[in-house]
């Protein structure tokens, strides 16, 4: 039950919440970002600090942006554009920097 | 370095620990508690120390600070040595048995370690400017405030930490001010407004963006959005209350298994890979794990419960109920 960032993030990726989480588990990708699931602590920290409120728990995305719990996962568990193999479960998203990528979903999203 | 000889080393002081820390002397064994925190309670205290916990057994609503103090006074009854604000780092097999845990302030020797390491061991988000005055006057931590008497402090962060030291020192300080990033505080309403109303400087929407001064601190320069200037704040001291991040840190080097890079593998005795190594709470996974307050408490009673076993092969592993002993129960304080 982790959080999640939805449709919202697309194109703002302000990453005012990169700085509050406290397992560094919010990788940043070209159009938005994604919360590791399996990373994600579910302490909430992100949440309040977004400045278009992309952020909520897996259960209460907003109407519309259901697909968006799956996204943030697949961004995880599938090889993105670019790379050899999924990104899994790197522990640190600083580790990985900016990944400048996103998944078919959010990069073929249009408002 | 001191040595500490126990029957069971508790790797962690937050909730699951403190209780493993009771049930350890509810089996007549003795017990070390290591953390890397200065205070007891970990993700609780560190995290959401005023947020109301509504699954805790017995409790329908308990704040986290009222939890770990209960917990603290549950724990006291076994008499625990603390290790605060030191992170266990090696762990090695000695030849007779007993493991050797080296933290960055002593040695314990223990017959058992339980891991009890939540989300690993936590530091300080460093303030992004003036860190050469670490010590100096730039602070992460307020361990006792009798430095602060007659000071004037600035305090940065907008979380339950930032609010709660801005409590405690402003009837000791000469000032105090708070200066927050943002304009809305994540810290509870209700002390934010305990703040809002004694003699403490709110300064919203702002950043300190560099810190001033000979071999003391003496300046804060902050920078509020919208204003052309920075403002100079003359001060002693600054406390960076930001919160913390969490890496499971050495434990990694343990030998124990891992999953997903952050949990360790346990069977249904709470028994790592590792034996006489067991582990409890958020740090554990296993098929069907359920990763809350409530499943830790029952974990770290069955870890304690086989490690007792282990010590000593003829022991029982079900220790009898606590409610046919008499016990001299402690008051939270």
């Amino acid at each position: 039950m982790p959080y999640v960032i939805a449709s919202g993030c697309i194109d703002v990726n302000d990453k005012a919440c990169v700085d509050e989480c406290p397992v560094d588990c919010i990788y940043e990708g070209e159009r938005k970002s994604y919360i590791h699931p399996k990373e994600c602590i579910d302490c909430g920290a992100c949440e309040p600090v977004c400045p278009v409120d992309a952020i909520t728990q897996d259960r209460r995305v907003a109407d519309g942006d259901e697909a968006f719990v799956e996204d943030n996962r697949a961004f995880f568990t599938e090889v993105l554009p670019g790379r050899d193999a999924p990104l899994g479960t790197p522990g640190s998203a600083a580790k990985v920097g900016d990944l400048g990528v996103d998944t078919a979903l959010v990069t073929g999203w249009s408002a | 370095m001191k040595t500490h000889d126990v029957d069971v080393l508790i790797v962690g002081a937050g909730p699951v620990g403190l209780y493993g820390a009771y049930y350890v002397g509810e089996r007549g064994l003795s017990a070390a508690v290591v953390d890397s925190l200065s205070e007891v309670g970990g993700q609780v205290t560190a995290m959401y120390p005023e947020k109301q916990i509504y699954d805790v057994a017995g409790f329908p609503s308990v704040s986290g600070r009222e939890l770990v103090r209960g917990l603290a006074a549950q724990a006291s009854q076994s008499e625990p040595t603390y290790l605060l604000g030191q992170e266990a780092q090696l762990l090695e097999r000695r030849e007779d048995g007993r493991f050797l845990v080296t933290t960055t302030a002593a040695t314990v020797s223990a017959g058992a370690v339980i891991v009890t390491g939540g989300i690993g061991t936590f530091s300080p988000r460093v303030l992004p400017a003036g860190e050469e005055f670490l010590g100096r006057g730039l602070e992460y931590f307020v361990p006792s405030s009798h430095e602060y008497v007659g000071r004037d402090v600035v305090i940065v962060g907008g979380g339950d930490s930032a609010i709660d030291w801005a409590l405690m020192l402003e009837p000791l300080a000469n000032s105090v001010t708070l200066v927050h990033r943002r304009e809305a505080f994540r810290a509870h309403a209700g002390t934010v407004d305990k703040v809002r109303a004694i003699d403490v400087q709110l300064i919203t929407n702002a950043q300190v963006t560099a810190l001033e001064g000979g071999t003391v601190l003496e300046r804060a320069v902050v920078t509020v959005k919208g204003e052309d200037e920075p403002r100079v704040l003359e001060c002693h001291k600054v406390v960076a209350a930001l919160g913390f991040t969490a890496n499971l840190g050495p434990l990694r080097e343990w030998g124990l298994e891992l999953r997903d890079n952050r949990h360790l593998v346990v069977d249904t005795a709470m028994r790592t890979n590792l034996p006489g190594v067991f582990a409890a709470g958020d740090i554990t996974d296993y098929d069907g794990k359920v990763r809350l307050i409530s499943v830790g408490f029952g974990e770290v009673a069955t870890a304690v419960n086989n490690a007792a076993v282990f010590l000593d092969p003829a022991a029982h592993i079900f220790p009898g109920h606590t409610s046919n002993e008499p016990h001299d129960v402690p008051v939270p304080a």
